[in-house]
């Protein structure tokens, strides 16, 4: 029974014309004074032509009908101008331009006129026509005709028109910074794989992500290509039972690349500049920031743990100016993954990239050489450390801004130090 | 010296709002909607071609900002009219095919219309600018914004360079005169039924190409947004350079599919010199040097409009979209005349 209620309900449009026996939208059906329903046996009491006369001229009948419906027809095309017209004019005077819903309703209510003017004509036609001759053929004929009708009105523009609408309706929108929340959500069960299966990330300290609004997350950098941010997201995203909105800092030099740029953007990677990362954390986001930069993931090997320089203290002063808590976070495990021995500066530069690594694998194998190596992962988030009781003012302080950065960074060698000290084998952990 | 007191008797407001480039898109709009506004009794439309069409309450003057003497001239009708606002939307929206054209009508022009106005002691002055001017680099931040992030251009476009020479002179002007206020509006790119520029063109191609492995975030601001945003600046005074952008950004990606087009992916390789000679040949809607507004982000803040000129966009970027594609669906059919 529920599915013979959903099946009156009205149809798509486009489908409207194709089923308009069936009573799509649901009209009351008009008393009929005299003949009554065309189907009806009802109908052959009330003629008053003999049958067997018109079978003789049925040419004539069926000229007739054509003629009829002609008409209808006219009469359907001068009401669907008149319509059309109108939408014009609304679009004209209100300046709406186009909003879907309006003339999705508009459409819909021209189609109601047009179903229930159809179908008066059609019973008044089929009226007339029974009570003169009830022949049963013409009421079929006329019902073919008027069905071949609706096929003919079925206004391929307005299908079209809405098809390509709806379809732009399902588009979807990007964030201000141009994350893509579907292609997020498509490539997060490769994130989990790499997280729990490949490499085995553990994670310590998490409560010290603060429940709710903005943080600086500072992490130490490692690994050639930039995991870690990744993985410290997912990290957040699996672990902390409220946060969901971390977003990463990406250096620049990714964002004059094909490809790598674009994608950074859609997976929540923005430019690494102040000016991103102050409206990320004034919108209340957890930022993840890597001051190291490039001379974090382009380390050699006999360098790794061994912390670069941080930057100009670039995230101390967001810190300050923004009042956000900064969570020191060391990552261990990431510097496995891609042993550099030697880089290359020379080739490197006449692509536009930083280095060249030279690992094991990489140019020996090729492209298997760009698998990462099953490194066991520790992740550690440190007591925050707050910074907003130096006030705006202090920014220009640049002496201060380096003792604090430098503090942050001996905080976070330590953290590293903690974790090497607990490893007992790099792949096994 | 008689003739202008005999004019003021007959004026209650002595204030005109003059417009220069009547016969544009946003000159002709501007002047729509004073004309509708019971507010302004007194409109002065200035352009070298044809006259506003149905006015009541304009006048109109022929005046090429081109020619010799165009500052005399002008800063002659500022005086004779008692200018009050002076509306400067005199650019091509579509960079033309002669730079000295272009160089001449905007670097120079500006200059006359400077001039003219400090002469004629024109109390506000709006000029109509893009956001084009910041110029689109990997380098910039997601949300640029007027006062932290100088227009850079681009190295290679004469026609960006101009536009930020016009607005030099409107900031040098400012600087000169203190008791004057200035107001550059930057415009993002502009969408609507009506609108006609080189962006739109890029839009209604079958094949709309873009450079392979780039999806730059784009804003646009539907027309009606932009004169309203011009209307508000006439009304209130407020000094200084706004952001006029819709709400939201789409990736050129997604802006093509909403369009309904090809999304034609070529190399970067070779792309700039394909452009530039597709340009000679009159096929591509704009020189090489706008290539980079395909591959870099170039997106602009609306926040300081908002909180000064008190303008919201009532139409979000996908909204002026939506209606610049409607629009044209509308046209395909022959529903809205072209």
């Amino acid at each position: 029974m529920q599915e013979d209620n959903t099946k009156k309900q009205p149809a798509p449009l486009h489908l409207l014309p194709l089923k308009s026996k069936k009573g799509v939208l649901n009209l009351p059906t008009p008393p009929l004074p005299k003949g009554g329903d065309p189907d009806s046996p009802t109908l052959k009491k009330g003629g008053q032509g003999g049958f067997s006369d018109e079978k003789t001229d049925f040419s004539r009948l069926a000229e007739r009908l054509e003629k009829k419906i002609g008409r209808i027809e006219t009469e359907f095309r001068d009401s669907i101008t008149l319509l059309n017209r109108d939408i014009r004019d609304l679009l004209h005077q209100k300046n709406v331009a186009f909003d879907e819903k309006t003339v999705q309703a508009e459409l819909n209510a021209l189609y109601g006129q047009l179903e229930a003017r159809m179908q008066k004509t059609v019973e008044e036609l089929s009226r007339r026509e029974a009570g003169k001759r009830e022949d049963k053929d013409a009421v079929r004929v006329i019902k073919d005709k008027t069905a071949q009708l609706t096929r003919l009105l079925s206004l391929d523009f307005y299908k079209s028109v809405l098809g390509r609408l709806t379809s732009a309706e399902h588009e979807e929108e990007v964030d201000p910074f141009g994350m893509d929340y579907r292609l997020v959500e498509k490539i997060k069960p490769l994130f989990d794989f790499l997280y729990s299966k490949y490499w085995r990330v553990s994670v310590t300290g998490i409560a010290n992500i603060p429940n709710e609004g903005k943080a600086l997350i500072v992490a130490n950098h490692s690994g050639t290509m930039p995991y870690d941010g990744a993985m410290i997201k997912t990290a957040i995203l699996n672990e902390h039972p409220k946060r969901k909105d971390a977003r990463f800092l990406v250096e620049d030099f990714v964002y004059h690349m094909p490809i790598l740029g674009t994608f950074m953007y859609r997976i929540g990677g923005v430019r690494a500049c102040p000016e991103n990362a102050e409206l990320l954390l004034n919108a209340g986001h957890l930022v993840i920031v890597f001051p190291e930069g490039v001379k974090g993931i382009g380390k050699l090997y006999r360098e790794r743990y061994k912390l670069q320089r941080f930057g100009r203290g670039g995230f101390i002063k967001l810190c300050m100016k923004t009042g956000a808590p900064l969570v020191p976070v060391g990552v261990v495990g990431a510097e496995e993954i891609h042993p550099i021995m030697m880089k290359s500066n020379i080739l490197a530069k006449t692509i536009g990239v930083p280095y060249i690594p030279i690992t094991p694998t990489f140019p020996l194998l090729g492209l298997l050489g760009c698998v990462p190596l099953p490194s066991k992962w520790f992740i550690h988030f440190g007591e925050p450390i707050r910074l907003d009781s130096y006030g705006p003012k202090a920014m220009d302080d640049e002496l201060l801004v380096h003792k604090l950065s430098e503090k942050v960074r001996m905080n976070i060698q330590e953290i590293i130090f903690d974790l090497l000290r607990k490893r007992r084998s790099v792949w096994l952990g | 010296m008689a003739e202008p007191k005999k004019k003021s008797r007959s004026e209650p407001n002595p204030g005109a709002i003059v417009v220069t480039g009547t016969s544009g898109f946003k000159g002709s709009r501007i002047i729509k909607a004073l004309e509708a506004d019971n507010r302004y009794p007194s409109i002065v439309a200035i352009d070298a071609r044809k006259p506003p069409p149905d006015t009541r309450k304009t006048r109109f003057y022929k005046l090429d900002l081109t020619e010799t003497l165009a500052d005399v001239k002008l800063a002659e009708i500022l005086k004779n009219e008692r200018c009050d606002t002076l509306v400067h939307c005199a650019f091509p929206i579509t960079p033309p095919k002669n730079p000295s054209f272009a160089h001449e009508l905007i670097s120079i022009g500006t200059l006359y219309v400077i001039t003219a106005c400090a002469e004629a002691r024109v109390r506000k002055v709006i000029l109509a600018s893009t956001t084009d001017v910041y110029g689109a680099f990997p380098t910039n931040p997601n949300f640029l914004q007027e006062d932290v992030h100088p227009p850079k251009g681009d190295r290679q476009s004469a026609f960006l360079a101009d536009k930020i020479d016009a607005e030099k002179q409107g900031l040098k002007f400012a600087a000169k005169y203190p008791d004057r206020v200035v107001t550059i509006l930057r415009a993002c790119t502009i969408l609507g039924p009506t609108i006609q520029s080189y962006k739109t063109n890029y839009l209604r191609r079958p094949f709309v190409t873009t450079i392979m492995g780039f999806d730059p975030l784009v804003q646009f601001i539907h027309e009606d947004d932009l004169i309203r945003s011009f209307m508000r600046t006439i009304e209130k005074d407020c000094p200084g350079i706004y952001n006029i952008v819709g709400d939201g950004v789409l990736p050129l990606s997604r802006v093509i599919k909403i369009c309904g087009k090809m999304n034609l992916r070529l190399p970067q390789m070779g792309f700039k010199t394909m452009v530039q000679l597709m340009w000679m040949a009159d096929i591509s809607p704009a020189p090489a040097s706008h290539v980079n507004f395909l591959r870099y982000l170039c997106i602009a803040d609306g926040a300081k409009a908002k909180k000064d000129l008190g303008f919201v966009p009532q139409f979000s970027t996908k909204e002026a979209l939506l209606s610049f594609v409607g629009a044209e669906r509308l046209r395909e059919v022959r529903l809205i005349e072209a």
